[in-house]
């Protein structure tokens, strides 16, 4: 092949062209109205990626006189913006912001709502001060360019008890479980119970946080409401009682699969690569959940297994 | 043959198959620090091969990059003299060497990851190295930060406990002992690490002989693995650390 004096100047041409940057990523939101006056923008059924930007969380707004209440902020500061703006267009603004819990997804959109109440219980705002740079810090590494501009800012103003905003009256249940700190709501005009991570459906729950004796008290309690309509922190709205049973007995079975590990004398990284209970083999964001919750548990279930036999005596020379 | 166990939970033989089976194709390892550190820290230079009865199972990726669990399973080679294990990019690349004696050649342990990259298990039999190893990604800074006992006041309230249970069905035998296992790398905190541990048999003899470095786990707890008549106990097990300290206890089946 003769290459002529033309191609060797246009491909020398071609090398000097810019890269093009790589598009900025976009969020594409899908808000749906599941109750009167209650919109949901369901989460990717996944784990944190760079395929869904770290928008895997439920969102729910609920329209009041004074705006929109938003439930959760999403996961980077770009997606708390395109939040904000369906808030701005569609809601007449927004009258005040919630956090569920410290979870990064749940709240990294903060920024986008920094000049409205952003409302969360007290020992979530503390998590949310201690966590905010090493959470940042995953998430940076995981996300890359859909973090731009996304500094942590935890919530401003201390929930708890009834709220009325906007003339819509809301009821704030402080439980704990999932981390030491879980907002749940009832809005009370529908009846619809705003879970946060206390509850997932179809998707396995994550356990970085968990105290599962207190997640199961919680889900008693969640259990006990009398509700119209349920939105789980990860998963499809519903108005039965599903996710609360799924989500009881997804912990019953890693609670069991733990203790039989442990008590058999299988190391973690063996109970890790054995993969999830079958039964909850199939949901989304497995085994990659069930793998982190093994790293996240096994200690304090293995402690029960391991009797105290002994210990330590300072070696002393004698003169 | 393998002597891996998660088969003993449910689905757990068709998890670990899915999961690789504790193997990775040798051709992905020859690389990064294993020239250097076969030369350094193994003396072997110039030969080495891969053999499936060489299992490492590690997670792809360290949750937590103060305790990464590892397995290493050479119960498939015959003949294991020592089992070493290395960690490519850490600040400190030998983690143990295991003598496992009238042990069987299996080491179950959790790491501290400072940078991302493979951990390799290699086992000398009949004078030669056979390598085993997996890529772990992580977060890092497992060895620089202080150890999580040191938010506390009292962190030598149960300083030494030792926990341990014999398992004569599987053989397993699993050891826990509270220790900071300070590296000396994070600031104001002088190193303070195990350093050796040792198990012995009623009548006192030698079964096995692990030599411990900076990168174990804080708290860290190890699994080996006995023949029958050993894993019907009792076995002593006896430990040192930097310090001076020593750790002792019996595990009775």
């Amino acid at each position: 092949m003769r290459i002529t004096r033309r191609q060797t100047l246009l491909g020398a041409a071609a090398a000097l062209l810019p890269v093009p940057a790589m598009a900025a990523p976009e969020y594409r939101l899908d808000p749906r109205q599941v109750a009167d006056g209650v919109w949901l923008i369901e989460g990717a059924q996944d784990s944190i990626a760079r395929t869904n930007g770290g928008a895997i969380c439920n969102v729910v707004m609920l329209e009041t006189d004074a705006g929109a209440v938003v439930v959760d902020t999403g996961g980077t500061l770009r997606h708390g913006a395109a939040l904000r703006e369906f808030a701005d267009d569609r809601l007449g603004g927004v009258a005040a912001a919630l956090n569920t819990h410290h979870h990064p997804d749940h709240w990294f959109g903060n920024g986008a709502f920094a000049d409205r109440p952003i409302h969360a219980l007290p020992g979530t705002i503390a998590a949310q001060k201690a966590g905010a740079q090493a959470l940042s810090d995953g998430l940076y590494r995981i996300l890359g360019s859909w973090m731009q501009g996304t500094a942590p800012l935890p919530a401003t103003v201390t929930a708890g008890g009834e709220l009325t905003i906007g003339g819509r009256g809301l009821t704030v249940m402080a439980l704990s479980g999932h981390t030491a700190a879980d907002l749940a709501l009832i809005d009370g005009q529908t009846g619809t119970l705003v879970a946060g991570d206390l509850l997932f459906l179809d998707r396995a729950p994550s356990f970085p946080d968990a105290d599962i004796a207190a997640w199961r008290a919680a889900l008693s309690r969640l259990g006990a409401m009398p509700v119209t309509g349920t939105v789980p922190g990860h998963g499809p709205f519903h108005r039965d009682s599903r996710a609360v049973a799924q989500t009881l007995a997804y912990l019953d079975a890693f609670a069991a699969r733990m203790e039989a590990a442990t008590h058999q004398g299988l190391t973690p990284v063996e109970a890790l690569a054995a993969g999830p209970m079958p039964a909850f083999a199939d949901m989304a964001a497995n085994p990659a959940e069930y793998r982190r919750a093994t790293v996240q548990q096994w200690r304090a279930f293995e402690i029960s297994a391991l009797p105290v036999i002994g210990g330590s005596t300072l070696q002393t020379t004698k003169n | 043959m393998s002597a891996i166990l998660c088969h003993r939970l449910p689905g757990g033989e068709a998890g670990l198959a899915g999961f690789g089976g504790g193997l990775t194709r040798p051709e992905t390892l020859d690389g990064g620090m294993w020239d250097m550190h076969r030369a350094d820290l193994l003396g072997a230079p110039d030969r080495w091969r891969s053999d499936p009865g060489l299992r490492l199972l590690a997670p792809g990726n360290a949750e937590d990059a103060r305790h990464v669990p590892i397995l290493a399973d050479a119960t498939g080679l015959s003949g294991v003299e020592r089992l070493a294990v290395t960690i490519d990019y850490s600040p400190f690349p030998l983690a143990l060497v295991f003598h496992p004696g009238r042990a069987l050649p299996l080491l179950g342990f959790g790491v501290k990851y400072e940078i991302a990259g493979p951990i390799r298990a290699s086992a000398l039999t009949g004078g030669e190295w056979i390598m085993g190893g997996a890529f772990i990604d992580a977060m890092g800074g497992g060895c620089s930060a202080p150890a999580a006992t040191h938010a506390r006041p009292d962190w030598q309230d149960g300083f030494g406990e030792m926990r341990a249970r014999l398992w004569p069905d599987t053989g397993r035998l699993r050891v826990a002992i509270r220790h900071p296992m300070d590296t000396g790398l994070a600031d104001g905190i002088p190193a303070h690490h195990l350093t050796d541990l040792t198990l012995t048999d009623a009548r006192g003899e030698k079964i096995a002989r692990l030599e411990i470095h900076e990168p174990l786990e804080e708290n860290p707890v190890l699994t080996f693995l006995l023949p029958p008549d050993l894993a019907r106990g009792p076995v002593v097990i006896a430990a040192r650390d930097t310090s001076g300290f020593r750790f002792s206890g019996t595990a009775a089946a």
